[in-house]
C-alpha cells in the first residue's frame, strides 16, 4: 500500500488539488442535501404522528356517535378540529359529526362544523361536500337565499349533479317549477356526460331518482332538458 | 476490466456515491417497484395494476358467483363478459385510488384499534368471546402468516375508514328527501280507454316488396351458422382406469406399508374422581387435595368395586360425579394431556394412581377400549384398489399423452389408429353450430376453433389433441358438415310481413292516441268509453305497465281532469283520464321513513361515486384495453 507508482502519485496529487478547489462546495452541497432529506423525513414523521393521534380521537368519535352520545361526540369532534386541524381526520370528523349532530337535534353545532370544513378543509372535494350539506340544512330551515349562496361557486366537476339537484330542490319548494326543471335537467345532463365504461353504471339509481323529481314537477316535457 | 476501474478511479468513486445515495435515503423498494412493468393492465397515478393481479381478482369474483349460484346453471358470459371484466377492473382501480388517498392522508390503524376490531369479529368468536384458536385456524386457512394477515386487515380497515369518511357522513336534508319520497306516494285516480292494436291492423298497407327490403336489410338475422357432426376420442385418466389392473400382492403391500393410516380412531372410555386444585391454588390447598386423592386411592385399592360409589360421593367434577364418574367414550385430543396419556396407557378395568392435571388430581378407571385394531385388509381392500388404479392410470396417462398427441397428428385421416393403440372408444357428437356455445366438449373454444378450421372440415383431418380439462386430451374429426347459409326469404316472408304490419299498426295507434289527447286537453268532447276508476301511486300501481305509470305521473295536474297516454308492451295505446290527485304529506309513517332512508343511501353512494371520480381524475387512470380483453390461455 505504501508504495505508489508514478501514475498513482500523479493521480493523488490531482485529486488533492481538486479537493482543495471544490472540497468546500462539495461538503456544503452534501450537507444541504442531507439536511433537506432529514427535514423531509422529519416532516413526514411529524405528519404520521399527528395522523396517528388524530386517528385515535376519530375512532373514539365514531364510537361516541355509534352509542348516541351527543356530548362526547361534540367534544371529540371539537378536539379533532382544534388539535389536528391539518389532518384528513379533522375534516372527516367534522363531516361525520355534523350529520350526527343533526340527528341529535343540534343543528347549530352541525352548521359550525360544516362551516369549518368549508373554510379549513384540506381538499376541494370535502369543502364542496360541506357546502352541499350546509345548503341541505339551510333548505330545511327555509333560509333559501343563504342556501343558494353556498352553491354559487361551481364545485368539482364530479359533484355538478348533486349541486344542480340541490338548486332544483331550492327552486322547487319556492314554487319556481320551470327553473327547478332546468336545474334537474342539468343534473341529469351532467350525469350523462360522465365518462362511460363497459362496467355497471354507478350513477343509475341516482339518475332514476332525479328523473322522478323532474317528472313530479308536472311540466310539459320540453321544459326539462332531459327526455 | 480492472484497468478501467483503476484508470478512472474518480469517476468510479463518484458513480458509486451516486448510486448509493438513493438507497440511503429512499430504500431499495423504489428501485424494485419499477421493475417488471410492461404487462400492466392499468395505471392508477403512480401505481400499476398488473395482469396477474387482475386475473387473480377476476378468478376470485368468478368463484364468488359460482358459490352464490349454489350449483344452479350460470348463464355463459356472466362469468367472463366484457362487463364483468370491466367491473372487476373498476373495483381494483377504486381500491388503488382509496389506498393511495389513505396513504397520502397518513391514515393509520393503531395496534389497539386492530386488536379491538379482531376481537369484535363474530366469526372469530366462540360463545360470544374471542377465540385465539379460531383466529389461528382462520389465518392458517388463508395460508398467510399472522403478520401478513394483520397487515392486510389493517389495510382493509384503513380503506373502509377512508370510504366511510365520505359516505357515512352524508347529510341529505328532510326537504330534499321529501321532494323524492312524496311523489312516490302521491295517489292519482285514473280511468283508462284502450285503442287496441288489432283495430289498426286492417288499415296497414304494406308495399309489395316490404318483406324483401326488410330481409335484405337484416340479412344477418337470417343466417344459419355452419354446422359439423364429429367423432372423437378422449384420453383421460378416467378412461384408462379400466385398462389397468392391480394385483392382490400390490394391495397387500400397500396395506402393510400404510398401517398408520388404517389405524385411526382409537377410543377410550373411563370414569374418574376429581379433586379440584387448579394451577394457581396455594400450596397448602394443593397438598390438602393431593392427600385427599391419595386417601381415596388407598380405599379403592382395597375395594375396586366401590369406584362408582366413591366417585358419586367425592368427585368434584359435577358433570360426571352423578354418573359414578363416567366420562363416556373419548378419542385422543379430547382430554387434557396428562389425563389422556394415563388413559391411553392403561388396560381395561385398571385403576390409575393419582394423576395431576391443570384441574386438579384425578383417579382414573379405564372402562373400555375400542378402535385400536383399525380396519382389516378386507375392510379397506376396495379403497386401496381404487387408489392404486388411479395411480397406475395417472402414470399410464402421463406416458400415453405424448404418443396420443403424435398419433392423431401423424395418422390424421382417421381416429381408428389412436383408438386401437390406446383401446379408446370412438364417440359421436350431435350437430354443433359455429359460434353457439354448447355443453361438454362443444364448450371448449380451442377444440371448437379446431373443428371449424378448413383443415378439419375440407380435409377431414383429425384435430390436434386438445387438453379440454386437466389430464384430459381430446382429438376430434369431422364426420359431416353443413356450410353457413341463410333462411330463404320464402320461408320467412309471412313472419316478416306480420311483424311489419304490427309495427305499422302500432304507429297508427300512437298517432290516433296523440290526436285524441290533444283534443282532450283542449276540452273537446271526445266519444270514448272510460273504464273503472283506479287509485294508483308510483309505488303501488297495480300491475300497470311501467310506461303507463310514467306517463300518468309525468302529466301536469294543475287542471283536472288531466290526461296521459302510453303504449303497452303488447302494442295497444292506452289513454288515461286523471280525475283526482291526493298528494302525500310526508308525515312520518314507517313507509315514508324507509324510503327516506333509501334516498339517503342513493345520495350517499352518488357522493361516494363522485368522490372516487374526482380521485380518479386527479390521479389519472390509463387502461390497457387490449390486455383487458385478452383471455387467459387455457
Amino acid at each position: 500500500m505504501a508504495v505508489y507508482d508514478l501514475e498513482e502519485q500523479e493521480q493523488l496529487e490531482e485529486l488533492k488539488t481538486w479537493w482543495k478547489q471544490y472540497g468546500n462546495a462539495v461538503t456544503i452541497a452534501i450537507t444541504i442535501v442531507a439536511l433537506a432529506a432529514a427535514a423531509w423525513q422529519g416532516w413526514n414523521w411529524w405528519q404520521r404522528k399527528q395522523a396517528a393521534e388524530a386517528a385515535a380521537v376519530y375512532v373514539g368519535l365514531e364510537q361516541a356517535i355509534g352509542s348516541q352520545d351527543a356530548k362526547k361526540s361534540r367534544e371529540l369532534a371539537g378536539a379533532l378540529i382544534e388539535k389536528y386541524p391539518g389532518t384528513a381526520y379533522a375534516q372527516m370528523g367534522a363531516l361525520l359529526s355534523a350529520r350526527a349532530q343533526v340527528e341529535f337535534g343540534d343543528s347549530k353545532t352541525a352548521h359550525a362544523q360544516l362551516q369549518w370544513v368549508v373554510e379549513h378543509g384540506i381538499d376541494a372535494m370535502a369543502k364542496d361536500l360541506a357546502r352541499l350539506r350546509l345548503a341541505a340544512l339551510l333548505l330545511d330551515e327555509k333560509s333559501y337565499d343563504e342556501a343558494l349562496r353556498q352553491l354559487t361557486t361551481p364545485p368539482q366537476a364530479a359533484l355538478n349533479a348533486r349541486f344542480s339537484e340541490m338548486k332544483g330542490d331550492l327552486l322547487s319548494v319556492q314554487g319556481k317549477k320551470t327553473e327547478a326543471a332546468t336545474a334537474y335537467g342539468a343534473a341529469i345532463a351532467s350525469l350523462d356526460k360522465a365518462p362511460k365504461t363497459d362496467g355497471p353504471n354507478p350513477h343509475a339509481p341516482y339518475r332514476e331518482m332525479l328523473q322522478i323529481k323532474l317528472d313530479s314537477l308536472g311540466l310539459p316535457v320540453a321544459a326539462g332538458a332531459a327526455k | 476490466m480492472f484497468d478501467i476501474v483503476r484508470n478512472n478511479r474518480r469517476v468510479v468513486q463518484v458513480f458509486l456515491v451516486l448510486i448509493m445515495l438513493p438507497f440511503a435515503f429512499f430504500g431499495v423498494e423504489s428501485y424494485i417497484s419499477h421493475l417488471g412493468a410492461g404487462d400492466d393492465i392499468a395505471k392508477v397515478g403512480d401505481n400499476k395494476i398488473t395482469t396477474q393481479e387482475f386475473r387473480q381478482a377476476l378468478r376470485e369474483q368468478q368463484e364468488r358467483i359460482r358459490a352464490s349460484a349454489q350449483g344452479r346453471q350460470i348463464p355463459p358470459g356472466v362469468l367472463d363478459s366484457p362487463e364483468a371484466r370491466r367491473a372487476v377492473l373498476d373495483t381494483l382501480i377504486n381500491r388503488h385510488l382509496l389506498s393511495d388517498y389513505a396513504r397520502k392522508a397518513h391514515f393509520t390503524v393503531s395496534d389497539q384499534a386492530l386488536v379491538q376490531f379482531i376481537s369484535s369479529v363474530s366469526s372469530l368468536q366462540v360463545d360470544g368471546k374471542f377465540s385465539p384458536e379460531k383466529y389461528d385456524a382462520i389465518v392458517a386457512a388463508q395460508s398467510l402468516t399472522k403478520e401478513a394477515f394483520e397487515a392486510r386487515l389493517r389495510q382493509d380497515i384503513v380503506l373502509q375508514q377512508a370510504a366511510a369518511g365520505i359516505s357515512a357522513s352524508s347529510l341529505t336534508g328532510k326537504t330534499s328527501s321529501a321532494l323524492w319520497v312524496n311523489p312516490l306516494f302521491e295517489e292519482r285516480e285514473v280511468s283508462s280507454s284502450m285503442l287496441k292494436l288489432d283495430q289498426y291492423l286492417s288499415q296497414v298497407k304494406l308495399a309489395a316488396d316490404a318483406a324483401k327490403t326488410y330481409y335484405d336489410a337484416h340479412s344477418k338475422d337470417f343466417e344459419i351458422p355452419a354446422q359439423v357432426r364429429a367423432e372423437f376420442v378422449i384420453l383421460s385418466q378416467a378412461a384408462l382406469m379400466n385398462q389397468v389392473t392391480v394385483s392382490e400382492a400390490d394391495i397387500k403391500a400397500a396395506y402393510d406399508s400404510h398401517q398408520d393410516k388404517y389405524r385411526q380412531g382409537a377410543e377410550r372410555r373411563a370414569s374418574h374422581i376429581l379433586i379440584l386444585a387448579d394451577k394457581a391454588a396455594p400450596e397448602a390447598k394443593v397438598a390438602e387435595a393431593k392427600a385427599k386423592a391419595e386417601g381415596l386411592l388407598a380405599q379403592l385399592k382395597k375395594n375396586p368395586k366401590d369406584f362408582a360409589k366413591l366417585a358419586k360421593e367425592n368427585s368434584q367434577d359435577p358433570g360426571s360425579a352423578a354418573k359414578g364418574g363416567d366420562l363416556d367414550w373419548f378419542a385422543r385430543g379430547a382430554m387434557v394431556k396428562p389425563f389422556e396419556e394415563a388413559a391411553f396407557s392403561m388396560k381395561e378395568g385398571e385403576i390409575s394412581s393419582v394423576v395431576r392435571s391443570d384441574f386438579g388430581f384425578h383417579i382414573i378407571q379405564l372402562t373400555g377400549i375400542r378402535g385400536d385394531k383399525g380396519k382389516s385388509l378386507a375392510d379397506v381392500r376396495g379403497e386401496i384398489e381404487i387408489e392404486l388404479k388411479q395411480q397406475a392410470a395417472a402414470k399410464k396417462y402421463a406416458e400415453a399423452a405424448e404418443g396420443f398427441t403424435n398419433t392423431v397428428y401423424e395418422q390424421a385421416d382417421s381416429l381408428k389408429p389412436v383408438a386401437d393403440k390406446y383401446k379408446l372408444e370412438i364417440q359421436q357428437t350431435g350437430w354443433i353450430a359455429k359460434g353457439v356455445a354448447g355443453n361438454g366438449l362443444a364448450s371448449n373454444p380451442k377444440l371448437l376453433a379446431a373443428l371449424f378450421s378448413d383443415d378439419a372440415i375440407k380435409n377431414k383431418r383429425n384435430t390436434e389433441a386438445v387438453e379440454v380439462a386437466s389430464n384430459t386430451l381430446v382429438s376430434a374429426r369431422v364426420v359431416e358438415s353443413k356450410p353457413a347459409t341463410s333462411v330463404p326469404l320464402a320461408d320467412v316472408k309471412d313472419a316478416i310481413e306480420k311483424q311489419l304490419t304490427h309495427e305499422e299498426a302500432r304507429k297508427l295507434a300512437i298517432k290516433a292516441g296523440h290526436e285524441l289527447l290533444i283534443r282532450l286537453f283542449k276540452g273537446e268532447t271526445v266519444n270514448l268509453v272510460w273504464g273503472e276508476i283506479k287509485n294508483i301511486s308510483r309505488i303501488n300501481a297495480e300491475k300497470m305497465p311501467l310506461s303507463s305509470v310514467d306517463a300518468i305521473f309525468k302529466s301536469s295536474t294543475s287542471k283536472l281532469p288531466s290526461y296521459a297516454g302510453a303504449t303497452t308492451p303488447d302494442g295497444d295505446f292506452v289513454l288515461y283520464r286523471i280525475s283526482k290527485v291526493t298528494p302525500h304529506d310526508g308525515t312520518g309513517d314507517q313507509r315514508t321513513k324507509a324510503l327516506g332512508n333509501q334516498y339517503a343511501q342513493i345520495v350517499a353512494s352518488e357522493e361516494f361515486a363522485a368522490w372516487l371520480a374526482a380521485l380518479r381524475e386527479k390521479a389519472g387512470v390509463e387502461i390497457n384495453q387490449k390486455l383487458l380483453e385478452t383471455k387467459e390461455e387455457k
